[in-house]
C-alpha cells in the first residue's frame, strides 16, 4: 500500500530534471500581476498554459476559477483537488506587469511566495505527471482559486466546493512557503475592522478635534483588557493599522484590522460581541464615527492528528527527509475542511519577506516540496481518505 | 510612397502559435537555429530568457538548437547564471583572438556569427524584462514558413519600466521618432514601413548577416537595416508586431549618445553609397555638459565608429564553415538572390 513512499526519493531527480519549465511557469504566470478582484489577465495566462500542456479538460466553473482536469483511469472514484490561490495582495496597479529575477539559487519578487510559485507549479504537475509516468485513479482536478486573501474572503473556493457537482475525495492546497508545513486545521477566524472618523477641518462646528489615534489607541487597551480563554484557546491578532499623513497634523480617519481567533466559534462570537460593546461605547462617549466592520469569517474545522491523510502525509515528508510542523491555517483548507472534506495545506519551498517587493524563494527546495505534493496524492489515490 | 510591404510583410506573433508547425517545416527544410543573447551585466535578466527559451523552445519544441551568450566583460554575476541554466557562453574577446578587440553590442553580434552553428541565428537584447518564447518562435516565423524572406524584426507597443512596478505606452522609441525615421524619411521613404528600426530583436538567415559589415556599437541596427536594403531590397525583410517589450528606461544623455553613434553610422553610410558629399571627416566625439557646483563639465564620449567586415570576408570564418559538412548541399541551392550591386535607391 505504501509503495509510493520508495519511489519518492527518485521522483525528486525527475522534477529537478525539469526545473527550466517548471520556472518559466512560475516565472510566466507569476509576473502577471494580480491583485484580488483583477485576476483576469492572470487566469487567461493559467488557462493557456494548462491547456498547452494537454489537460484532458480545461475551463473555468462559474466563478471564473480556471480550472484543468486530468481525467483518473476509475470512472467511480471521487475526483481529487490540488489548489493554488492565483490572487497576489502585492501591487494593485492594474496594468503592472510583476518582474522577477531569477539567480542560480534563487527567484526573486513580489509575490513570488504569495503565491506565484504555488500558481507555477499547479500548472507544472500535468507534465510532471507525463515525466514520472503517473496515471491516478481518480480524476485530478488542478484549481486555481480566485478571489482568495484578504477581502477576497475565499469566495472563489467556497464557490468551486459548494457547487462542485460530485463528492471529493481529498483535496491538498499548495502555497509558496514554507516546506514542511502540515496543516490540517483551521481555527475559527472573524477578521475585522475598525475605522475611525473625525469631522474634516472645514467643519466649523469642531472646535475641539478628538484624535483619531488616541481613540484606536483607547479601543486596543480596552481590548487587551477582555479576559480571554486558555481552553478552548483564543486570541486576538492585531495585525494593520493605518492613519495619517504628517507628523503634525491631526489625521481624519485611521483604521485598525485585527483577527480573533479560536478553536470554538462560539467563542469567536462571543469575543468579537464584546469588542463591538466596547466600540460602541467609545464611539458614544468621544462623540466620534468608529465602526467596525466584518472583513471575512471562517469556522474551525480539523482533522484529527491521526487521521490517515495526516499520517501519511507526514510519512511522505519523512521519507523525503522533511520534518512536518503543523499549525492552523486560515485559507482553503478551511473550505474544505468544513465541508468534511479530507485535505491539508503543504509548502513548496524556503524563502523570505513574503510580503514586500524584496520577497525571494531558494529554487532547490522546491524538488522536494513538490515531490511532497505529488507523494500525498498517491496517497489520497490509494484510498486512505475513502473510509 | 507605395506601402504595400507594410501591408504584405508584417505580422502579428499569434500567426506563428503553431510550435508543432514551426518545428515540423523547420524539420522538413533541414534548418538550424541559433539564438544568441549579447551582454554587459544582465544578471538581473539573463536567466530568465535562458530558461524560458530552453523550457518552451529546446526541451518542449525543439525549435532552437543552442542558446549562445556573447559577454563584453561583464563585471557582474552574468557569465555564471548564463552558464549555471546551460547557455554556451563566451567572452567576445576570447573569440578571434587574432583580431584587435573592440567592446560593443555589434562587436559581440557579429563574432556570434563565428561561433554559432546555426542557419538562421536570432538575436535578443538581453534586458527585457517581460520575456516570453514568443519573441523567438515569431520572429523565426516568417523565415521558416516563407523562403523569401531572410530577415525579421520586432516591433511592439512599448511600455517602458518606469518605477518598480508602473509602466507606460509609448510610441516609437525617441531616438527612433527623433532621429531615424526622419532621415530614413529623407534619404529611404520605403524603410519608414519599418516600425521600430532600433529594436534589439531580430532574426536571419546566416547568409545574410555573414554578408553584410558590423559596426561595434549602437549603430548596428541602422546599418543593418541599410545594408540588407541596399543588397537585397525590402521584399527580404519582415516585421512581427511581438505585443509588448518591457526594457530599461534611458535617459536623454544616454539616448543622446545613442543617437549620436547613429547618425554617425547613417551619414557614412549614405556617404559611401554617394547619396551625399561631405567636405570634410566627421568629428567622432559626442560632447555632452553637467553643470557641476555652478560650473558646466563637458562630458565625452568617444566613437571612431569602427565597423566589423562582412564574416565571409574573415578567413578563419571561411575556414570553419569550409570544414563544416555542407548544409547548403543537404539542402539544395539557397533561394536568395544574389547581392544587387548595382541596386538604385
Amino acid at each position: 500500500m505504501n509503495d509510493y513512499l520508495n519511489k519518492l526519493p527518485a521522483f525528486v531527480e525527475t522534477i529537478e530534471s525539469m526545473k527550466e519549465i517548471i520556472i518559466t511557469n512560475v516565472v510566466l504566470i507569476g509576473q502577471i500581476n494580480a491583485p484580488t478582484f483583477k485576476e483576469k489577465r492572470r487566469t487567461t495566462v493559467l488557462m493557456e498554459r494548462m491547456a498547452e500542456f494537454q489537460v484532458d479538460e480545461c475551463t473555468t466553473d462559474g466563478y471564473r476559477n480556471p480550472i484543468g482536469i486530468i481525467r483518473g483511469t476509475s470512472e467511480n472514484k471521487p475526483p481529487i483537488f490540488v489548489v493554488a490561490h492565483i490572487d497576489t495582495p502585492l501591487h494593485k496597479g492594474m496594468n503592472s506587469v510583476l518582474n522577477y529575477r531569477v539567480s542560480v539559487d534563487s527567484i526573486k519578487g513580489p509575490g513570488i511566495l504569495d503565491n506565484s510559485l504555488g500558481v507555477g507549479v499547479l500548472t507544472s504537475l500535468p507534465e510532471i505527471f507525463r515525466q514520472l509516468e503517473l496515471r491516478f485513479e481518480s480524476d485530478i482536478v488542478l484549481a486555481g482559486v480566485i478571489q482568495s486573501i484578504g477581502k477576497g474572503n475565499l469566495r472563489g473556493i467556497r464557490h468551486l466546493v459548494k457547487t462542485w457537482p460530485t463528492p471529493i475525495r481529498g483535496a491538498v492546497c499548495i502555497e509558496g512557503v514554507d516546506i514542511g508545513r502540515l496543516n490540517y486545521y483551521t481555527e475559527g477566524m472573524r477578521r475585522c475592522e475598525i475605522k475611525c472618523n473625525i469631522a474634516s477641518e472645514d467643519d466649523i462646528n469642531v472646535q475641539f478635534r478628538p484624535n483619531p489615534i488616541l481613540i484606536l489607541n483607547d479601543v486596543i487597551n480596552q481590548v487587551l483588557r477582555l479576559p480571554l480563554p486558555q481552553r478552548p484557546r483564543t486570541r486576538i491578532v492585531f495585525g494593520k493599522i493605518s492613519g495619517g499623513v504628517n507628523y503634525g497634523k491631526i489625521p481624519e480617519e485611521t483604521r485598525l484590522g485585527f483577527e480573533i481567533r479560536s478553536d470554538a466559534d462560539r467563542m469567536v462570537k462571543s469575543v468579537y460581541n464584546d469588542i463591538k460593546d466596547i466600540v460602541d461605547g467609545i464611539s458614544q462617549e468621544h462623540h466620534v464615527d468608529l465602526n467596525m466592520s466584518t472583513i471575512s469569517n471562517l469556522s474551525a474545522a480539523r482533522l484529527k492528528f491521526n487521521h490517515p491523510l495526516v499520517k501519511s502525509a507526514g510519512a511522505v515528508m519523512k521519507t523525503l527527509g522533511l520534518k512536518p510542523v503543523s499549525d492552523s491555517s486560515e485559507s482553503e483548507l478551511s473550505i474544505f475542511l468544513s465541508r468534511k472534506i479530507p485535505a491539508v495545506t503543504l509548502g513548496i519551498t524556503r524563502g523570505k519577506n513574503r510580503g514586500t517587493d524584496e520577497a525571494s524563494m531558494k529554487i532547490d527546495p522546491m524538488f522536494k516540496g513538490i515531490a511532497q505534493i505529488i507523494g500525498v496524492l498517491m496517497a489520497i489515490d490509494s484510498g486512505i481518505c475513502d473510509e | 510612397m507605395n506601402n504595400n510591404w507594410l501591408r504584405t510583410h508584417t505580422f502579428h506573433y499569434s500567426k506563428f502559435k503553431d510550435l508543432n508547425k514551426l518545428v515540423e517545416e523547420k524539420q522538413r527544410k533541414g534548418l538550424t537555429i541559433s539564438l544568441c543573447l549579447p551582454t554587459l551585466n544582465e544578471e538581473r535578466t539573463i536567466a530568465k530568457e535562458i530558461l524560458i527559451m530552453k523550457s518552451e523552445l529546446m526541451a518542449r519544441y525543439p525549435l532552437l538548437d543552442e542558446i549562445v551568450v556573447i559577454d563584453s566583460g561583464s563585471t557582474d554575476n552574468t557569465l555564471e547564471v548564463a552558464s549555471a541554466y546551460g547557455a554556451d557562453v563566451y567572452l567576445a574577446d576570447d573569440i578571434l583572438p587574432d583580431l584587435e578587440k573592440h567592446k560593443g553590442k555589434g562587436e559581440n553580434l557579429w563574432k556570434a556569427l563565428y561561433i554559432t552553428k546555426g542557419d538562421i541565428i536570432v538575436y535578443l537584447d538581453a534586458d527585457i524584462k517581460n520575456i516570453h518564447h514568443r519573441f523567438v518562435y515569431a520572429l523565426v516565423g516568417p523565415l521558416i514558413m516563407d523562403d523569401n524572406i531572410k530577415f525579421a524584426k520586432a516591433f511592439y507597443d512599448r511600455p517602458i519600466a518606469i518605477g518598480k512596478s508602473k509602466i507606460r505606452p509609448t510610441g516609437g522609441g525617441r531616438v527612433t521618432e527623433l532621429v531615424v525615421r526622419p532621415l530614413f524619411a529623407l534619404f529611404f521613404p520605403e524603410l519608414t514601413q519599418i516600425i521600430q528600426p532600433l529594436s534589439g530583436e531580430y532574426a536571419g538567415h546566416r547568409e545574410i548577416f555573414e554578408k553584410i559589415p558590423f559596426p561595434i556599437g549602437y549603430g548596428v541596427e541602422t546599418s543593418m537595416i541599410l545594408d540588407i536594403f541596399e543588397k537585397w531590397g525590402l521584399e527580404v525583410m519582415a516585421q512581427v508586431d511581438l505585443d509588448r517589450r518591457i526594457h530599461r528606461n534611458q535617459d536623454t544623455k544616454a539616448l543622446g549618445k545613442m543617437a549620436f553613434v547613429i547618425l554617425k553610422t547613417f551619414l557614412d553610410r549614405i556617404e559611401k553609397l554617394g547619396l551625399i558629399e561631405l567636405n570634410k571627416d566627421l568629428f567622432y566625439e559626442m560632447i555632452q555638459y553637467n553643470l557641476i557646483r555652478d560650473e558646466y563639465k563637458p562630458d565625452t564620449y568617444n566613437i571612431k565608429g569602427v565597423e566589423r567586415p562582412p564574416m565571409i570576408e574573415i578567413p578563419a570564418y571561411r575556414e570553419k564553415i569550409e570544414a563544416a559538412p555542407s548544409e547548403q548541399e543537404m539542402k539544395g541551392p539557397s533561394h536568395i538572390a544574389e547581392p544587387q550591386t548595382d541596386r538604385s535607391v
